[in-house]
């Protein structure tokens, strides 16, 4: 048991496997070859490690054993490595790729915009949008049916057998105090696995000055690759890392060696990967970058019960403390662009009107945007929790922010109040765009188109009319209609008072009574002005068909009833050749050519397609 | 924890500040005070810190209170002398000052330059914090070396051991700091013998070596150098000429020197990727009356660098100076073992033994806390950027665009 004579074929065993001495066993592997071979080492080490704590060893005899374990913890830590990199190869990434839906987690209401009749409006609000949400918004459409990584799954990174027998080289040297070495070795080569790995899911290796350099089409790519490698990481990667560092370390000895030995293999990588998310989360912010950091947000949120799983250690907290940092900076973030779109509608500086009074290119962008609020309402929701400042912008001259009392408001969520206030103050710059419209029947036109867009957009979209209020659609009908009244009154006063009774009649004694002179130039004034906003105001536009069709119609009405009164009471004192239009010809010209944006030819009168 | 929205806290100061009724020159008086204060207490920081060193070279206690420089308790010291400094320099940037100043020259140029330089010594932090750790892992097999020939009698199989984890030590330290293998000199001969004496065994170095991977292609692309990044954040520094109106380009330039100075020093200390060159990349102006203790320090720093850097080292720290050379020579000793050892000889190796111990365990005590700093140092910066940021918006110097 104890007795010197039986350690020699312990010792000799042990000797003869001693790589410093020999070629062969230089060469040749134990754990390679037979598994009696195998055996009777194990055997020869834990006879030798029992002969060490027995007290009755001589001084020479003490020495012999000490240096016998040396020799065989040496040949065990090779055998170990040698075992470990023989087995190991990155991970096994095909079957997971299909598996990794980029459907986003929290869920997302579903409708984003009403359908347009008008192609031309369709086209530019999906261009608008890709601008804005760019791979946030189509992955979302492209909804990949399998079965999703939303949960741990290890895989066997070593075959059962390897694990095995490292367990018991593992089991020898950490009873001979050869902790550390095992550790060390085990480190090395799976580190340099996982770094395999790494480079199979694509993750990347950038520095935060590179990624601030990035251009956002870039950028965003990037982090929905992340996010793909991430949940790949921490679910499958790291997970399975854990499990083969329980099964080869755990239990043995006292200090935790599985959870070292896992720090030891994950720590440098894990910080790696997050160095990306906390790179991106310190980045500068503009307003386009707001989805894609909600999706970056929720995935991390997502992922924290199982990074907190995996990481659950003392020597892991700073990866724990790490990923929650990242999160609250990810939603500082948000916040902060929230924000800075705020300051950049309100801002928007461009002057140019837009042609013909259509629909500005920033009201199509900030509907959009915020049909994706409304469509991230629940993270956003949670993150947003203050009003809206609206400040006292109004220091005596001229106002340079919208109104707005939000008391009628008070059930509504904050973020409600944001949306709220980010339609007030795009009316607000639309408002000052309109005033640069030298005529004021096309400024008034061009709140109407505007101001009924947005009432479509909300009213197109359940979520938005929800958290807008029906209140807030009511004010702003009431806007969109009054343009329409006073686009209407701009234009037609004039015409219509060609029409007008008074100073038609002299004051003569004869009982015909009209003054021919005045009944021709009212003619005339009536053809000239009429002739003017009829191809003027053909060249506008009016992209929403019901809105086209009520404003004529309303237009007629007001327009077709006068005309007719006033030929009928006229015409016969004065030669047809004064009298331009019949009131087919207006309702035809009204009905057809006005606010289609198409130039009418002066000399035909054109028929629709 | 309910979120909050740091967002406008600094600028609520700022507007407050502004429509305040102020006396324009008490507050002008003011303002130079405050300037000047922040210079002097710059100045007197690092004083101290220089004066650490000076102490020590007087006496040979290991007195707790006096950091020998370069240490791991002296850059306690100074990442606590950046951190004072920074929120003093924040306290002079933001507070009392009138913010459209910063999108008027000379700020306009000069704090973009210091965010910029920010965001590199936001990598350069990213890369200690690697650092460290492998100085941790180093540590580690020293500690291993220690245990070994710790025992009583010294024989065979301790010695053995201790220098199977010593030659893994100086490999990796020698490996990481020509990372692009590019062996020179003295290295690659060490390299090479260690190899031939093979008490490790060539297979072992081999598989060692293969698995080296301490290496920071592990942490950064290929392309990043620290001693590249310290070079273009000293590039555009330059030291105002005075009388500019808002009196603050100065603080400014001394805040990045620091910056840089501090920055500067961790790479030389602690392994990092890509250091050629770096004893050169930063120079200040010698006739700085501020600067005068930091460029003590900056003189005394260089000179180590431009000695050790010519027979190759891992970094400058003291720690890491020590293993270097203690491990060399309990190898030596490992080679000429023969058992037993002489009493003198075993004197000998016990006194290195002991202060192998002592540097493992100051590194077990005080390496965790001295990367805790440099996080603390990483979330300090990305702060104050972002509150420069936020001004900067607000007075519209960077304009966000709605993009459509």
């Amino acid at each position: 048991m104890g007795s010197p004579a039986n350690d020699v074929p312990a010792e000799q065993i042990i000797l003869r496997w001693d790589s410093t001495a020999s070629e062969d066993a230089r060469v040749r592997m134990i754990f390679e070859g037979d598994r009696d071979e195998i055996d009777r080492y194990l055997h020869a080490v834990d006879q030798i490690q029992r002969s060490m704590d027995n007290t009755t060893l001589s001084e020479d005899e003490s020495k012999k054993v000490n240096n016998t374990i040396q020799i065989a913890m040496a040949r065990l830590e090779d055998e170990f490595r040698n075992i470990l990199i023989t087995n190991s190869t990155p991970i096994e990434t095909e079957s997971l790729t299909d598996s990794i839906s980029s459907n986003p987690l929290t869920p997302r209401t579903s409708s984003c915009h009403s359908p347009d009749n008008n192609e031309r409006n369709n086209k530019r609000d999906i261009e608008a949008v890709a601008r804005i949400s760019s791979a946030s918004f189509t992955e979302r459409k492209t909804y990949v049916s399998c079965r999703s990584m939303n949960s741990i799954r290890e895989q066997d990174l070593i075959p059962q057998e390897s694990v095995s027998d490292l367990r018991c080289i593992a089991k020898r040297m950490i009873t001979a105090g050869y902790f550390r070495e095992c550790v060390q070795v085990y480190g090395s080569v799976r580190k340099s696995v996982v770094d395999g790995s790494f480079k199979k899911l694509g993750v990347e290796k950038l520095s935060i000055g590179d990624i601030q350099r990035l251009e956002w089409d870039s950028l965003n790519a990037k982090i929905g690759r992340w996010i793909r490698a991430a949940k790949v990481c921490i679910r499958v990667l790291f997970a399975s890392e854990k499990k083969l560092c329980k099964q080869i370390f755990k239990d043995l000895g006292s200090a935790a060696a599985d959870d070292a030995c896992f720090m030891e293999t994950v720590k440098g990588p894990a910080t790696q990967l997050f160095n990306f998310a906390e790179a991106i989360s310190i980045s500068r912010r503009s307003p386009e970058k707001l989805f894609k950091i909600l999706d970056l947000h929720d995935s991390l949120l997502d992922l924290l019960s199982d990074i907190d799983n995996v990481f659950d250690s003392k020597p892991a907290e700073s990866i724990r403390v790490q990923s929650t940092e990242i999160l609250s900076r990810l939603a500082e973030a948000a916040r902060g662009m929230l924000s800075e779109f705020e300051n950049a509608v309100l801002r928007e500086p461009s002057r140019v009107p837009v042609p013909g009074g259509t629909i500005h290119p920033l009201t199509r962008y900030v509907m959009n945007y915020i049909s994706l609020i409304s469509d991230y309402k629940i993270t956003l929701g949670g993150l947003i929790v203050s009003n809206p400042s609206t400040g006292s912008r109004n220091s005596g001259d001229s106002p340079t922010g919208p109104e707005i009392d939000f008391s009628e408001h008070e059930e509504q969520s904050p973020l409600a109040l944001h949306l709220i206030w980010i339609i007030a103050i795009l009316q607000f710059n639309l408002e000052g765009k309109s005033k640069h419209y030298k005529d004021n029947s096309l400024a008034y036109l061009f709140i109407m188109n505007n101001v009924h867009y947005i009432v479509q957009k909300i009213k197109g979209s359940q979520e938005l009319r929800e958290m807008i209020g029906d209140h807030y659609l009511r004010t702003l009908t009431r806007i969109f209609r009054q343009a329409a009244t006073n686009h209407q009154r701009a234009t037609w006063i004039g015409v219509l008072h060609c029409l007008r009774d008074q100073g038609l009649h002299s004051t003569g004694s004869f009982s015909s009574g009209v003054s021919k002179s005045a009944l021709r130039e009212r003619f005339k004034s009536f053809n000239a002005i009429f002739d003017e906003v009829h191809r003027t105001q053909a060249l506008w536009l009016v992209p929403d068909e019901q809105l086209r069709e009520e404003l004529r119609i309303s237009i007629l009405e007001k327009l077709i009833p006068a005309y007719r009164s006033f030929l009928g009471r006229f015409r016969n004192h004065i030669s047809d050749n004064y009298i331009k239009y019949t009131v087919e010809d207006l309702e035809n010209a009204v009905l057809q050519d006005l606010f289609e944006g198409y130039a009418v030819s002066q000399h035909s009168r054109r028929r629709s397609q | 924890m309910p979120p909050t929205d740091h967002h406008g806290s600094f600028l609520n100061r700022i507007s407050i500040r502004r429509n305040q009724i102020t006396n324009m020159d008490v507050n002008h008086e003011q303002e130079l005070e405050e300037l000047e204060l922040f210079q002097k207490h710059v100045t007197d920081r690092f004083m101290q810190l220089l004066q650490q060193n000076q102490t020590q070279e007087t006496t040979e206690t290991r007195a707790q209170a006096q950091s020998q420089l370069l240490s791991i308790s002296w850059f306690q010291k100074l990442l606590d002398t950046y951190l004072c400094c920074e929120s003093e320099f924040k306290a002079v940037l933001i507070i009392n000052r009138d913010a459209s100043c910063f999108s008027k020259a000379p700020l306009d140029r000069l704090l973009p330059d210091h965010l910029d330089r920010t965001v590199k010594a936001l990598d350069i932090c990213n890369a200690i914090t690697h650092g460290i750790e492998l100085v941790r892992h180093w540590s580690r097999l020293a500690q291993i070396a220690v245990d070994a020939l710790e025992q009583r009698p010294i024989v065979e199989g301790h010695v053995r051991r201790a220098k199977r984890a010593l030659n893994t030590l100086l490999t990796s330290m020698m490996v990481d700091e020509k990372e692009n293998s590019q062996l020179v000199g003295k290295s690659a001969e060490r390299m090479w013998s260690i190899g031939r004496r093979g008490a490790a065994g060539p297979t072992t170095v081999n598989h060692n070596q293969k698995f080296m991977t301490r290496s920071f292609s592990t942490c950064v692309s290929k392309s990043w150098s620290a001693s590249k990044q310290i070079q273009a954040m000293s590039t555009n520094l330059v030291a105002p000429r005075g009388g500019e109106p808002t009196g603050l380009a100065l603080p400014v330039y001394i805040m990045s020197s620091i910056l840089v100075f501090v920055m500067w020093t961790l790479v030389a200390a602690v392994p990092s990727p890509e250091r050629a060159g770096l004893g050169a990349h930063f120079q200040l102006p010698r006739n700085l009356t501020w600067a005068h203790p930091v460029i003590g320090l900056q003189d005394k720093i260089g000179e180590e660098w431009k000695k050790k850097e010519k027979k190759g080292t891992a970094g400058l720290l003291v720690e890491i100076q020590v293993i270097e050379k203690v491990a060399s020579s309990l190898v030596e000793f490992a080679d000429g073992f023969e058992f037993p050892v002489g009493d003198e000889k075993a004197d000998e190796v016990a006194g290195q033994v002991a202060e192998l111990a002592d540097i493992c365990r100051k590194m077990e005590d005080g390496l965790g806390p001295l990367q805790l700093q440099v996080r603390e140092l990483f979330h300090r910066m990305v702060r104050s950027r972002a509150e420069v940021l936020d001004v900067m918006d607000q007075v519209g110097k960077i304009n966000t665009s709605v993009l459509y």
